[in-house]
């Protein structure tokens, strides 16, 4: 591990934040904690050895049990283990070094717990995320009804160019579906973001879902003045495949 | 004898020790059995010169009074059979489930919040499913009385209900006691008493703790200290498990089992004393992180290993290691970290 380039997080851009908080505003605003905003000059090497030319902060939020770990996961080791998963208690990170059109782009992804009360601990950490992908659980009503206060969170902690994306997981059990493909997509559009449905057990659109936003934030970060914008839906609605494969 | 015959006898270690520990839970794909082996090897002389000093001083009682003498024997663990009596009386949870008879299937009886049983089954299935005693079809079935011990606790405690964390708590108790009713009054005992306000919806005495935590690194290890700083890292992002849970599946069982004596015996300050010594064995390791990742990748592999895998020694240096550690300072850390995080938070 020493082997490592130093990389600079905020730290050096707000050296008075302490870890225990003392100094600043607030806990959230003094301690939101650096997290690999990282834009080396030159390759640097991730945590498992791997060289990447940029790196991201991506966060998944939502209700507890709509799949966050079991999304991140399969997107990460490409498995899923029906009932191999404990709850998340607090907030973790993996990382995932993704090829983007010759890029390396390392996607530095953090879970967290789901449960209302741990978002007083977790939503410091909205603050310097690039991207965050918002869940909720296509069986579970309530989960899908509590977007609305979550995107008010967002709204309210995280930096105003945060890259959202909304999802619909666990899009494969037919039978306990209780949440219709169009009534998230009629969600996205009224808050301007794009969606997609997906399956941390099937494999639908998890890649995709992770590629995209890298894409976007890989787009934006070297972009040329006169490049048009990335159209993150355009290439979403493009690649994604809905559940039975063809839309209807 | 040779030394090698002698640690290896005929066969493999896989098959004498089997692939599910005592506990019920299946042993990892990549499980060093040599090494257990070997390990209690020695550990079984502890524990049975334990467990014999244990049954003199027990001798058909079926209460022990605190005193020094049972603090030293409590340090030094508790036998697993003797585990319920002593957390039990140590933590006052008897006498609560003898002034209160029926208080428990009082409260399986009545009417439940939707919203907090709800809450509950979300984590049923997420709660030890690598143990054999969890799975919906085990019998007797941990996972139908985790259930109830945590709605009954809900019920109990409205202002704390379930949050996250509870669920492995309860399985740990449920796993010692085998009884619903002693599992729901040492909940009570911990949540209510032993512990600060770790669970309650605005966390205080987590956060808290977390900040105390960061105070006595700073006194005792500031090289340590300076590297979060420098990294800017919070202590919530690499020590709030390690409170909410309790250490369950942080440190190896019988290690937690063995920090859980002595939390139930002489209460919180336990807690303090694990993660000190955990951060001061490895504060040269932590030193040389260059990265915050870096910072969570080490605080996540100092939590595995021989030196916590050797409970009892690791139970020693608890003791010694991180130095003194008084009930006055703790407290008065307690009380400027909460006003400070009030007053931030407000």
């Amino acid at each position: 591990m020493s082997r490592k380039k130093a990389v600079k997080g905020r730290s050096s851009r707000s050296p008075k934040a302490s870890p225990s908080g003392r100094t600043g505003k607030g806990l959230s605003a003094a301690a939101a904690p650096s997290s690999g905003l990282v834009y080396p000059s030159r390759p640097s090497i991730s945590n498992s050895g791997e060289f990447y030319d940029m790196a991201f902060k991506v966060m998944l939020v939502g209700d507890s049990g709509v799949g966050k770990t079991c999304l991140l996961v399969r997107f990460k080791d490409g498995a899923f283990l029906a009932g191999s998963f404990i709850s998340t208690v607090g907030i973790d990170f993996r990382n995932k070094v993704l090829s983007i059109d010759a890029v390396k782009v390392k996607l530095q992804i953090w879970d967290t717990a789901g449960q209302e009360r741990f978002r007083s601990v977790t939503h410091a950490y909205y603050r310097d995320a690039h991207a965050l992908l918002l869940l909720y659980d296509v069986t579970n009503k309530a989960s899908f009804d509590n977007i609305r206060a979550w995107l008010t969170e967002i709204h309210e902690y995280a930096q105003q160019d945060v890259v959202v994306m909304l999802l619909g997981n666990k899009a494969d059990s037919t039978h306990d579906r209780a949440v219709k493909r169009e009534e998230g997509e009629k969600l996205a559009k009224e808050f301007g973001v794009p969606f997609m449905e997906t399956s941390a057990k099937s494999g639908l659109n998890v890649e995709l879902s992770f590629t995209a936003v890298a894409k976007e934030l890989k787009h934006r970060t070297m972009k040329e003045p006169d490049e048009p914008k990335f159209q993150l839906q355009e290439y979403v609605d493009k690649e994604m495949r809905t559940v039975g494969c063809c839309r209807s | 004898m040779e030394k090698s015959s002698r640690s290896q006898p005929d066969g493999r270690a896989k098959d004498r020790v089997g692939s599910v520990d005592p506990y019920g839970f299946e042993r990892s794909e990549d499980f060093d059995y040599e090494s257990y082996e070997e390990l209690m090897s020695e550990y079984l002389v502890v524990l049975t010169r334990r467990s014999i000093k244990w049954s003199k001083l027990l001798k058909g009682k079926s209460k022990v009074h605190k005193n020094v003498k049972v603090k030293r024997y409590v340090r030094k663990g508790v036998p697993n059979e003797h585990r319920a009596l002593i957390w039990m009386t140590a933590s006052g949870a008897q006498d609560q489930l003898e002034k209160n008879p029926n208080y428990y299937q009082s409260l399986l009886g009545a009417q439940h919040d939707p919203k907090l049983v709800e809450t509950i089954r979300t984590d049923l299935n997420r709660t030890f499913p690598d143990n054999i005693n969890f799975r919906k079809t085990s019998s007797p079935c941990m996972q139908k009385s985790l259930y109830n011990v945590l709605r009954a606790y809900g019920h109990h405690n409205p202002s704390v209900g379930y949050c996250q964390g509870m669920n492995f708590i309860a399985g740990y108790l449920l796993i010692i006691t085998k009884d619903e009713e002693k599992s729901f009054w040492l909940m009570d005992a911990l949540i209510g008493r032993i512990l600060p306000d770790y669970y309650s919806p605005a966390m205080l005495g987590l956060k808290t703790d977390q900040e105390v935590l960061g105070e006595l690194v700073r006194l005792k290890l500031p090289g340590v200290w300076q590297t979060m700083v420098d990294h800017n890292v919070m202590w919530t992002l690499v020590v709030s498990r390690w409170f909410i849970c309790l250490y369950i599946d942080i440190l190896p069982v019988e290690t937690v089992l063995r920090i859980w004596d002595c939390l139930f015996y002489e209460g919180s300050k336990i807690l303090f004393r694990v993660a000190l010594t955990l951060i001061h064995h490895h504060q040269a390791q932590i030193q040389q992180a260059q990265s915050l990742p870096d910072i969570c990748q080490i605080f996540k592999q100092i939590t595995h290993g021989p030196f916590v895998d050797e409970c009892h020694i690791f139970m020693q240096k608890i003791f010694t290691e991180p130095g003194s550690l008084s009930m006055t300072t703790l407290a008065k850390l307690r009380e400027t970290c909460r006003a400070r995080i009030i007053a931030e938070e407000s």
